[in-house]
């Protein structure tokens, strides 16, 4: 069995990354939403759409990037 | 540097008795982009030429044709057909009979419609044998036929009846009966059916029918086969005209949607009573052949004006890639087109691209799948020719990552890889970090050189370079502090402070908000070891819980196999979106937004037909 404090450091990277996957999720849905609807109006802004869509998900990379170093604590 | 094709703006302008023959000439040679002339104060658009009703005419009815018969396939690019007239009558006479096939079945079909809705009321009759036509209207007699609520009550009304008439004739199967009764007693015999819940069926709907019911359900019947066999020869016979004239339809409509846009073109140009004027666009190695050609075949009675494109000209760019490149062109489609001044980074997407993917997804099996998968479906769907070729090449490099990672399915085939994604987190994130920096350095000098070329140096040097020196400043702080290099820490800063102010005498306050972006853009390029990781770490669940299942009896070494098939398959299709959208997003997000305008018009020459061809 791993410790207490291991196990508190495991969670505290779950957090990290699943709160911030929460957190794009919310962003990208209404942004998709709102690309997907341009798009079926005029559809050469698949590329813009597409941009814009994906711009929260850099959020997700942070939430990896700082679950990484959290987890580097374990060690 | 890679850039668009140069292109000449040009006015033609001539005599009407020229107009038809350089119109026909502009539409073999297809190089004139042509820029539609609106109506003003000089000159109106032109008419088309004679005969343009009657393409049109006929190229509707061949379109309602090929969609009447279902007519699917490849337009064929055809050299013509054997006349219009020839065509005309064809078509008309397959119009005539298609129509005569299609009114046969409605009628047919609306015939057997009818016959099942009448039987369904005829079946109620049983073996009731009265004549159907002598249930109909008489002087001195009343017909009823209908339901009872239910069959005992039968006894119960004949007994009744003897006391209101001895003059009627009652017939029945279960609970429905014929019922004659003289005229005189027909209300008290209404009302003593009434009480016994009677409901009456229509007898009009009988008027034209003769013979006893069931004579007539064997006729109906009869009838209804006939229909439904005539149903099925017509049926194939539309089947045979389709077969017959697939060929002949599908070559008919490209011929005249051909001809047609020659016959149409006036639309496009202006014109006056005498003369006509094209404007457009031509790439500039095509220009003086087709001058020349246009001159000979107007016997030099029209004028040709061209001149350099000016920077306010909306100008429609024809990419200039080599071979290998060309596919790549999608993603600029799906995007936008670079204007005729900025750098065309098609060919750099050509070197990136593969590589993100490959490093995302590699794995020599996942690559070998997708070569196969995506070879196969780059036959099955022409059309995605273009989209098929880049996943195809990816695979391809995710090969090659697979024999540096050690990875078939999953399993580590080399013991010590040059890099084990599964272990060597930080090595990899290192390195996307690297690749990252160096990917939107490189897109910081494409930008200068574009902003150098539309804007003049020393803007480009403060809205570009600035961004270098800003990382050359972090860099320098961040070795000097941890005792790397012998510097003190506020070199770092004088190159930060120095970006600082290019940015401001640049882009303005705007440019100081966005300086936190390169940090994030950098970062975002982690994502590479991110999905490869999240891809590599599934596969290897998959592989263990098959082994687990492996050593069962031999129902679960099936399942086993299963999950391994199912697994790997999900796996791959989740690899192959992720590789494929993430590294679209990091050109089209981090790197395009370091150089990349964009927003030109794709050149299309007048006469070059859209076959579907290009793109998905």
């Amino acid at each position: 069995m791993v410790d207490m404090g291991t196990g508190l450091i495991a969670v505290g990277a779950g957090l990290a990354i699943g709160i911030s996957a929460i957190a794009a999720a919310l962003a990208e849905s209404t942004i998709g939403a709102a690309a997907v609807g341009a798009m079926a109006e005029k559809e050469e802004l698949f590329g813009k759409g597409l941009i814009l869509t994906v711009i929260p998900e850099t959020l997700v990379i942070f939430g990896l990037v700082i679950a990484y170093l959290i987890l580097q604590m374990a060690k | 540097m890679p850039r668009p094709f140069s292109m000449k703006k040009v006015i033609i302008t001539g005599p009407h008795s020229v107009f038809e023959k350089v119109v026909k000439e502009l539409h073999d040679m297809k190089v004139l982009h042509v820029v539609d002339h609106s109506k003003n104060e000089l000159a109106d658009i032109g008419k088309p030429f004679a005969d343009s009703q009657r393409y049109s005419e006929l190229l509707v009815k061949a379109r309602a044709l090929i969609s009447a018969l279902g007519v699917t396939g490849e337009r064929k690019r055809s050299n013509g057909i054997n006349g219009i007239e020839e065509a005309e009558i064809r078509i008309r006479n397959l119009g005539n009979e298609l129509n005569g096939v299609l009114h046969q079945i409605k009628e047919d079909d609306e015939t057997i419609s009818k016959n099942e809705s009448m039987k369904k009321e005829l079946l109620a009759f049983g073996s009731i044998n009265v004549p159907l036509e002598h249930l109909a209207e008489y002087k001195s007699l009343n017909v009823f036929a209908g339901n009872l609520k239910d069959a005992e009550s039968i006894d119960n009304i004949k007994k009744k009846l003897k006391n209101i008439t001895d003059k009627s004739l009652f017939e029945h199967e279960s609970s429905f009966f014929v019922f004659f009764v003289e005229s005189k007693k027909k209300e008290e015999t209404l009302k003593l059916l009434n009480s016994h819940g009677f409901k009456p069926i229509q007898l009009s709907n009988f008027g034209s029918l003769k013979g006893t019911a069931n004579s007539n359900i064997s006729r109906m019947e009869h009838e209804s086969n006939d229909c439904l066999s005539r149903k099925i020869e017509l049926t194939k016979r539309l089947e045979r005209m389709k077969i017959d004239n697939a060929e002949f339809l599908l070559k008919t409509e490209s011929h005249l949607s051909k001809e047609l846009e020659k016959l149409e073109a006036p639309l496009k140009c202006a014109s006056t009573e005498s003369c006509f004027l094209v404007k457009g666009w031509v790439p500039e190695n095509d220009l003086f052949q087709s001058i020349e050609n246009l001159e000979k075949v107007s016997g030099g009675k029209i004028h040709v004006w061209y001149d350099a494109p000016k920077s306010s000209d909306n100008v429609p760019v024809k990419l200039n890639n080599i071979n290998p490149a060309k596919p790549f062109e999608f993603f600029l489609d799906l995007y936008s087109f670079p204007t005729f001044k900025e750098i065309d980074p098609t060919f750099f997407v050509f070197l990136t691209f593969p590589l993100f993917f490959g490093m995302m997804l590699g794995d020599v099996g996942y690559g070998l799948v997708g070569m196969v998968l995506f070879w196969f479906l780059k036959r099955k769907i022409k059309s995605a020719k273009n989209l098929f070729n880049i996943l195809i090449v990816s695979s391809f490099v995710s090969i090659l990552f697979g024999f540096l990672f050690g990875e078939i399915f999953g399993y580590e085939f080399i013991e010590h890889p040059v890099i084990n994604r599964a272990h060597d987190i930080l090595t990899l994130m290192i390195i996307s970090v690297i690749i990252g920096a160096v990917h939107l350095n490189f897109g910081f000098i494409l930008g200068f050189i574009n902003e150098r070329k539309s804007h003049g140096l020393m803007h480009a040097i403060n809205t570009k370079l600035s961004w270098i020196v800003l990382q050359i400043g972090i860099v320098l702080i961040g070795l000097s502090l941890s005792n790397l290099i012998n510097l003190p820490w506020y070199t770092g800063a004088g190159f930060l402070a120095l970006s600082v102010i290019m940015l401001i005498k640049g882009e303005g306050i705007r440019g100081v908000i966005e300086l936190p972006s390169i940090l994030s853009n950098i970062l975002s390029y982690v994502r590479i070891m991110a999905i490869g990781l999240s891809s590599v770490i599934l596969a290897l669940i998959i592989n263990e819980s098959a082994s687990e299942f492996f050593k069962g009896g031999p129902l679960l070494i099936i399942i086993g196999v299963l999950l391994l098939i199912v697994g790997h398959a999900v796996n791959i299709m989740l690899g192959f979106l992720g590789s494929f959208l993430h590294s679209l997003r990091l050109h089209y997000v981090e790197y395009f937004s370091k150089f990349f305008h964009g927003g030109a018009k794709k050149y299309v020459p007048f006469g070059y037909l859209n076959n579907g061809n290009n793109g998905a």
